[in-house]
């Protein structure tokens, strides 16, 4: 299969292209680390504003330093970035090479979202230990947490690249994808659970979220490494992560069939 | 062998396969492609009425050409900008579907993107590039041989190969954006070939380049054609490409194929004039040369005149009689002028 060849060969140079320009991709590193620190400080002092001082919802500051810390983690294992990237190329006809090969385009953005994620860890490891150092977050994962949790995020990640994908397709009928991005990131933010647990969340809002990927991406992940949820509801969490995947992959083949016909190769 | 299948068997959306005839590798049916664009007038009124009702006008890019290619032809395809050449290349290479109409190349279908289709052939984008921009050619051709899956020692004779064929040895560990246009142009060549393509497709192959590397990738395509026996399709705004490499050429203008035949037809059909040239020992001295034919250059001991070709021989004599003749040739018009003749209706159409 020509993939077993093209995958390894996309990767190798995914990975030289970030050791190219490793001050770059530092800096997007740091940038995701500047969110959930934020939310964070945000929430420790909130905590301490709260009528006992100690607690809000069940969570303490040590808890919320857990799941930001966590949130932290999984948001750089789950992060895509297609929903820029691909409207970028098709609107100025860079997709064309691409579209010469005889491997779907979307491998090489897969290998180059891999790349990403492997070469950042060299900067982002330090920094993570450096904030449990200074937070002392109260995990309190076990190993049946781990267990559960590990594959979670595995599947987190193919949930939200295959519909970040999925939506980025939208750019074989939008001009201007930016927007669009910046909705599907905020709403990742929001309904995922970073800027808050969603258990600190208003009913309606986590019903909202309970239709949507996000919570699947982040918020379930680390609920799960904490140890929070029951193991109905972990195993409940992994056939939706599942569902939502089965979903995309559907959704995936009948947009690119639609949308390769609408690909006008504008400029190449 | 691959899954490569003959005119006669080749899989078609609608189940039906073209009729071709044999050795046919590119054919098309009155193929079309229309786009929808939106337009508006000039001016920040127009701008706000266009949020409320946008305008959209249909161009026909290409309006139901037909063409078939055979194996191992050249084939100039030429025309002015906005023709339809790009949008008719990128519909057979599969990058485009198109309105309506019908193509197969080796086959295939080229809008279904089969991997067997798309391993077999190939388009080197004189404006666009299949390389990554970022790390040295090597890598770009590396990758290359990895997607199309070619093997590892015989995609490494084909690399050095090319690389001593292109003298671009050189250009192996530089970053792509630190390389010249022309070093470029020639790794985009050699990325393009590493597969060795049944089907080549060269949109603006020389654009931009200087003369001495235009010979120079004019000579490797004619080349790779002979060696490897590829059908060759060529755009080219560069006349001398075209009268270099093709012996047939297609022009298009309003997405309507106006000529497809050989050049030399054309250039019969449409200049019944030669154009003579004289170089004299001495001066003219106020010869008539207008009772021979038009005169389109005259100097004191130079002249160039258009001749109908049926009195060509008869106005040689008479200069190598009444002159003092040094040197005379006798040549076809340009064929940018007899392409322009068709561009500007004077020639018949196909």
């Amino acid at each position: 299969m020509l993939l077993r060849s093209a995958f390894p060969a996309f990767l190798r140079m995914s990975l030289a292209t970030m050791f190219q320009y490793r001050g770059e991709i530092a800096l997007w590193a740091i940038w995701g680390v500047v969110y959930p620190s934020v939310a964070m400080a945000m929430w420790a002092a909130a905590v301490a504003g709260s009528p006992d001082g100690q607690t809000i919802r069940g969570f303490a500051p040590r808890d919320f330093a857990a799941y930001f810390w966590l949130t932290m983690v999984v948001g750089h294992a789950t992060t895509a970035w297609d929903v820029y990237e691909l409207g970028y190329f098709v609107q100025t006809g860079q997709f064309s090479p691409r579209l010469l090969r005889p491997v779907l385009p979307v491998w090489q953005s897969l290998a180059d979202n891999l790349a990403y994620k492997l070469v950042t860890l060299a900067i982002l490891v330090p920094i993570w230990a450096v904030i449990v150092l200074l937070t002392r977050p109260a995990f309190g994962t076990r190993t049946v947490d781990l267990a559960a949790g590990l594959p979670a995020v595995l599947l987190a990640a193919a949930v939200n690249y295959g519909w970040c994908y999925n939506v980025a397709m939208l750019s074989f009928w939008v001009t201007r994808m930016d927007a669009i991005g910046q909705g599907w990131f905020g709403a990742g933010l929001f309904f995922g659970g970073r800027l808050a647990p969603l258990a600190l969340m208003p009913e309606a809002l986590r019903k909202i979220a309970s239709a949507l990927p996000f919570k699947w991406v982040t918020w379930f992940p680390c609920e799960t490494l904490m140890g929070r949820l029951s193991p109905a509801a972990v195993t409940q969490g992994l056939i939706n992560q599942l569902a939502w995947i089965a979903l995309g992959l559907v959704v995936f083949r009948i947009a690119w069939r639609l949308g390769i016909r609408r690909y006008s190769g504008v400029g190449a | 062998m691959e899954n490569a299948p003959v005119c006669s068997t080749a899989p078609s959306s609608e189940g039906a396969a073209l009729q071709c005839p044999l050795m046919a590798q590119i054919e098309a049916r009155s193929l079309t492609k229309t786009f929808r664009v939106p337009e508006r007038e000039g001016g920040l009124a127009a701008a706000l009425a266009g949020l409320l009702r946008r305008r959209y006008r249909t161009v026909e890019a290409v309006a139901g050409i037909d063409f078939t290619i055979a194996e191992g032809e050249m084939v100039g395809f030429l025309g002015p900008n906005g023709a339809g050449k790009t949008t008719t290349l990128k519909m057979l290479t599969g990058l485009l579907h198109p309105t309506s109409g019908r193509a197969t190349v080796l086959g295939y279908e080229p809008w279904r993107r089969e991997s067997a289709f798309l391993r077999r052939v190939s388009m080197v984008m004189g404006q666009r590039t299949q390389l990554n921009w970022d790390l040295p050619a090597m890598d770009s051709f590396l990758v290359h041989l990895a997607v199309y899956g070619v093997d590892r020692s015989a995609g490494r004779r084909t690399l050095d190969e090319l690389v001593e064929l292109l003298d671009i040895g050189d250009c192996l560990r530089k970053q792509v954006r630190t390389l010249s246009l022309g070093e470029r142009m020639r790794c985009e060549i050699c990325v393009a070939l590493l597969h060795r393509p049944a089907v080549l497709f060269l949109d603006e192959p020389t654009l931009g380049l200087d003369i001495a590397m235009q010979a120079r990738i004019r000579r490797f395509v004619a080349d790779y054609n002979r060696r490897e026996g590829a059908t060759v399709m060529l755009t080219s705004h560069y006349m001398a490409d075209v009268t270099a490499l093709c012996r047939r050429i297609i022009v298009i203008d309003h997405g309507r194929i106006l000529f497809d035949g050989a050049l030399a037809d054309l250039a019969r059909r449409l200049a019944p004039f030669k154009v003579v040239t004289v170089d004299l020992a001495g001066d003219l001295d106020g010869y008539a040369l207008e009772r021979l034919g038009a005169v389109l250059a005259r100097g004191f001991r130079k002249a160039t005149l258009r001749v109908p070709k049926e009195r060509v021989a008869e106005v040689i004599g008479r200069l190598l009689a009444d002159l003092p003749v040094l040197d005379l040739t006798v040549a076809d018009p340009p064929v940018e002028e007899i392409i322009a003749q068709v561009l500007d209706g004077r020639g018949a159409p196909a």
